[in-house]
């Protein structure tokens, strides 16, 4: 039944051919494996080895700032934000804008950072949104099972205890922005938080610690299956300032409606005691989520809230510019304390008339006097004997004109006028009625008040320029090692003690003897020196008759004090702008801190409302209530 | 020497049957390896079981005269195209193709079973054509044999499993003897049908293809199988990282690696010797097979041969050519180890025929 004929010779023939076919092909399989597995193992290898090793930051917790006296400035909060991971969403649109409905993010913005973050690899969570409330995280938690894409990371938030205070001394954190990472050898990535202004930002190494890294092995989702090594983190060194908390809150609370700001230093160290700038901010609206009218306020506020008055806000230093040139005319031999000029109410330079603040004039005026009167009419022959040259040689052996080297960043230099200045900078050649004006720190010359602190502890310190400074120590927070801050002062136009001694009677008859500018800010049983400060806003007249905003063109207040008289242990610096004489509005501000460095109690003045009693804790509700005494 | 220790009946070839039950121990080791401590935890005792079932339908499939089969191969045939009609209509979608048939706690491939049955039909119709040259009715007969399977399955739509069936009609045309000029013409027909088919494939399909051009096009996407599944195989190098030790395939880099990706845990895990391994094991399986189909006592019994040997050479070639990246995705597992009982049982299924028609050599008819 079975044919007979059969094709077998052909069909073996064919068999043969196939089997060499099948031997070929399965030895062009085994060489295609050997390339794969031999010839590129290493290759593979590797790329086998990054796909199950995976890098962890271990965030630094970052140090404490305190004040000098160990009072929490600056701490750590737990703060939530919410993560995306691209791997565990099946639709990512879909997971963006739920994210969007639950929270209430602006969506241009949540897509703008999965733009972002969809550069890096699968496995590097997005983060959509920070600072999340308990509660939103509640609500987060709450849908977990149906989008496991999200997850809630915890990390530290820099919390600003005192809100306003001290903002423009403690700066704040913000996301690092790649020209930031870029510029910096600390190895930021994108996401850190890093200090921007203030200590923050001039002690971010010492505060930020080191990051330490996990490695660890993770599988196709990411997720962790053992560690394989650990490096720990270094935590940031707390910081302490120089800052005294309570005399920092005391001149805040004396500004409460005023713009301005005020300095208090150690005249010789250079410690800082107190740095105001107002207005100010709250760093923490940074560290939390800004929002936009929070935003939109910082940057419309015509007072420029984020600015620090004290060392970037430059100008005229007004009267207070006397004492130096004062004491630099006595360094010089150019002048004789004893002589007595005629202050008849005005003078004439070059054809023009000068007033004198008063204007029936002061009559005869000796060196001293002319300090506790602050006469014009003899500071406007000193200038013109000094001229303008020698007036800037001593305005630069006082620190003018540079920065003061304190360790905040963005310290403006100020300005001091001179022959050359004009000729190269201004480009208009100087006019010598121009000296008059300056003699008196009105004209040219701008100063900012930290470097009318540091030049006045250097006047009452002998010509030994300190460098002002916030740092006083750290402490490394395992070991509670401390380091100190240590930086010489600079030498300048010494005095001797006696001559010395003309310039300091002067600035305690203006505290203390009637008559003197700042007589009514005298503190009983304090033996303090100081000198006022008022600046003409130029074109003020001219203004006033335009019928603008009198508080726009009303005068700067100076006033600068020390104490006590024979070892000053404080200086202290206030300039209220557009505040108006320096005596009435500066210089109280700076009687309550001195009373307060002191401790002393502060008798009320008739007809101002009752003073505190200094070492009573004052309540920020009530400034005016506490310790009232007859 | 074997034969010596055993009471192994004396026609059963030992290549054959030991290449393939090696093979299906290989492939219960390293299921066990790649689902240890997972969610599949206990896929290797499964897998042992189906080994287990395919053993017993070989060796019944050895003892049955498989001239009886072929003679009743047309029925067979119309039996087992039945569940691919019924699941076409009534199929349940499971991994976006309705192949699957669910029983109590299992899940079978009637498709396999199909591939079978066209392979015994196919025999038996080579049985009676013996022209030195293909007649155009038989190359017809041959197209439709394979054509209605090939379409049922690829409209489940399941085109790689589809694909398995193409081996049959390659086999038929070049062993049964096509002339010169068909090749030609057979050529230009399968030029135009993959340009048809571009337009049929479903987008995923193309996807794949289109990945397949170019992988770094979509690593996280269709890309990223295989580059997971060549970095898997590369990192291996010449011994490997150790049983149960890749990294790849522990850590879950490696997708359906249990199954489809099966050959790249061993290449990870065993290195390029367990690659040879495999191959050797797979091409001695099949040039032996091809030996004894030069050697069967019938036409019936040297197509027999050649459609199963096919069908094996076939899968595995795509398969390990898929690990490298050689060839696109298509989901065809490798026969005999991969997991998968439909797969491995009617493996086994075809063994036993191979291993029937040398059983008979000398029979009597």
């Amino acid at each position: 039944m079975l044919k007979v004929r059969e094709n077998r010779g052909e069909l073996s023939g064919r068999i043969e051919i196939a089997r060499f076919a099948v031997g070929g092909i399965f030895a062009v399989l085994a060489f295609a494996y050997w390339y794969v597995q031999i010839a590129r193992g290493d290759y593979y290898f590797e790329l086998s080895e990054n796909n199950r090793i995976r890098s962890v930051k271990l965030t630094a917790p970052r140090g404490y700032v305190l004040d000098r006296n160990g009072s929490v400035l600056v701490e750590n909060e737990p703060a939530y934000s919410l993560q995306l991971y691209r791997r565990e969403a099946k639709n990512l649109q879909a997971s963006v804008d739920f994210a969007v409905r639950l929270l209430g993010l602006p969506a241009d913005q949540v897509q703008a950072r999965l733009a972002r973050g969809r550069r890096y690899p699968e496995f590097v969570p997005i983060p959509i949104a920070e600072n999340l409330t308990l509660e939103e995280v509640a609500r987060v938690e709450a849908r977990a099972p149906e989008h496991p894409e999200f997850a809630i990371a915890v990390s530290q938030r820099r919390l600003y205890k005192r809100g306003n205070s001290a903002a423009h001394v403690l700066g704040y954190l913000a996301e690092a922005t790649p020209d930031q990472i870029r510029a910096s050898s600390n190895g930021y990535r994108l996401g850190d938080w890093i200090g921007q202004k203030g200590i923050e930002s001039s002690y971010e190494k010492l505060l930020g610690g080191t990051n330490g890294e996990r490695r660890v092995i993770v599988d196709s989702h990411a997720r962790e299956i053992k560690e394989e090594s650990r490096l720990e983190s270094r935590p940031g060194q707390n910081l302490f300032l120089t800052i005294d908390r309570e005399l920092q809150e005391l001149a805040e609370e004396s500004f409460a409606d005023k713009v301005g700001s005020a300095v208090a230093l150690d005249p010789r160290t250079g410690e800082i005691l107190a740095l105001v700038s107002s207005p100010s901010y709250d760093p923490n609206w940074f560290t939390r989520r800004v929002t936009p009218e929070e935003w939109s306020s910082l940057l419309s506020n015509s007072n420029h809230p984020l600015q620090n008055r004290a060392i970037q806000n430059m100008y005229s230093p007004g009267s207070v510019f006397k004492i130096f040139l004062a004491y630099g005319a006595l360094a010089l031999g150019e002048v004789d304390p004893n002589a007595r000029i005629f202050c008849p109410g005005h003078a004439v330079f070059y054809g023009r008339t000068f007033r004198c603040h008063r204007r029936g004039g002061h009559g005869w005026v000796d060196l001293r006097n002319a300090i506790k009167l602050s006469c014009d009419v003899y500071f406007y022959n000193l200038g013109r004997r000094l001229g303008v040259d020698r007036i800037a040689e001593i305005a630069h052996a006082f620190g003018f004109g540079e920065p003061t080297g304190l360790d905040l960043t963005h310290e403006k230099a100020g300005l001091v006028p001179s022959e050359e200045w004009a000729r190269t900078k201004r480009g208009a050649r100087w006019y010598p009625s121009e000296t008059i004006s300056v003699s008196i720190g009105q004209g040219p010359v701008l100063v900012t008040p930290l470097q009318v602190a540091r030049a006045v502890s250097g006047l009452i310190e002998g010509g030994r320029l300190p460098t002002p400074h916030l740092f006083l120590a750290s402490q490394d927070p395992r070991t509670g090692v401390r380091l100190r801050y240590d930086s010489p002062p600079r030498k300048s136009l010494p005095l001797d003690a006696r001559r010395l001694a003309l310039v300091k009677d002067g600035m305690w008859a203006v505290m203390n003897e009637p008559g003197g500018t700042a007589f009514g800010s005298r503190i009983p049983g304090l033996e303090a020196g100081g000198k006022t400060g008022t600046v003409q806003i130029a074109g003020r007249d001219a203004v006033l008759r335009a019928g603008v905003d009198r508080s726009r063109i009303e005068d700067h207040a100076w006033f600068t004090a020390f104490a006590p008289m024979n070892d000053p242990k404080i200086v202290v610096v206030v300039f209220v702008e557009h505040g108006g004489h320096g005596g009435a509005v500066a210089a109280p501000i700076a009687r309550r801190l001195l009373a307060k460095y002191f401790g002393m109690t502060l008798p009320p003045r008739p007809g101002e409302p009752g003073f505190v009693r200094a070492s009573t804790r004052i309540a920020p509700a009530a400034p005016h209530t506490a310790g009232v005494s007859p | 020497m074997i034969r010596r220790v055993f009471p192994v009946p004396r026609r059963l070839d030992l290549v054959v049957l030991g290449c393939a039950i090696s093979l299906s121990v290989l492939g219960i080791l390293f299921v066990s390896s790649t689902t240890q401590g997972g969610r599949f935890e206990g896929l290797a005792t499964r897998q042992a079981v189906w080994v287990l079932v395919g053993m017993g339908a070989m060796i019944a499939a050895v003892l049955f005269d498989y001239r009886v089969l072929l003679k009743f191969s047309f029925v067979i045939y119309c039996v087992s195209l039945v569940p691919l009609v019924y699941l076409l209509f009534f199929g349940e979608r499971i991994a976006n193709v309705k192949s699957w048939i669910r029983i109590g706690g299992f899940q079978f491939q009637p498709a396999e079973l199909t591939k079978v049955a066209t392979a015994l039909l196919l025999a038996y119709l080579f049985e009676n054509e013996d022209d030195a040259r293909l007649k155009g009715a038989t190359i017809a007969k041959v197209g439709a044999i394979v054509a209605i399977p090939f379409l049922l399955v690829f409209l489940q739509p399941d085109a790689g499993l589809a694909a398995t069936f193409l081996p049959l009609l390659a086999m038929a045309l070049f062993f049964g003897g096509l002339p010169g000029k068909a090749w030609i013409a057979l050529f230009v027909a399968v030029a135009l049908l993959a340009g048809i088919g571009w337009f049929v494939l479903a987008d995923y399909q193309k996807q794949r293809i289109g990945t397949f051009l170019n992988p770094e096009s979509d690593v996280l996407g269709s890309g990223y199988q295989v580059r997971q599944s060549k970095i898997a195989v590369g990192s291996g190098g010449f011994t490997g990282k150790g049983f149960r030790s890749g990294t790849q395939s522990q850590l879950r880099f490696l997708p359906v690696q249990h199954t489809d990706f099966i050959l790249a845990v061993i290449a990870e895990e065993w290195g390029f010797l367990g690659v040879c391994l495999v191959l050797a094991l797979f091409a001695g399986l099949i040039l032996r097979a091809m030996t004894l189909a030069r050697v069967a006592r019938d036409r019936g019994g040297v197509f027999l041969i050649l459609a199963v040997s096919s069908m094996l050479f076939f899968s595995v070639v795509v398969n390990a050519s898929m690990m490298i990246g050689l060839l696109p995705t298509t989901g065809i597992p490798l026969p005999l180890v991969s997991y998968g009982g439909s797969s491995v049982a009617t493996s086994f299924l075809g063994i036993g025929l191979i291993l029937a028609v040398e059983y008979r050599r000398f029979a009597n008819a």
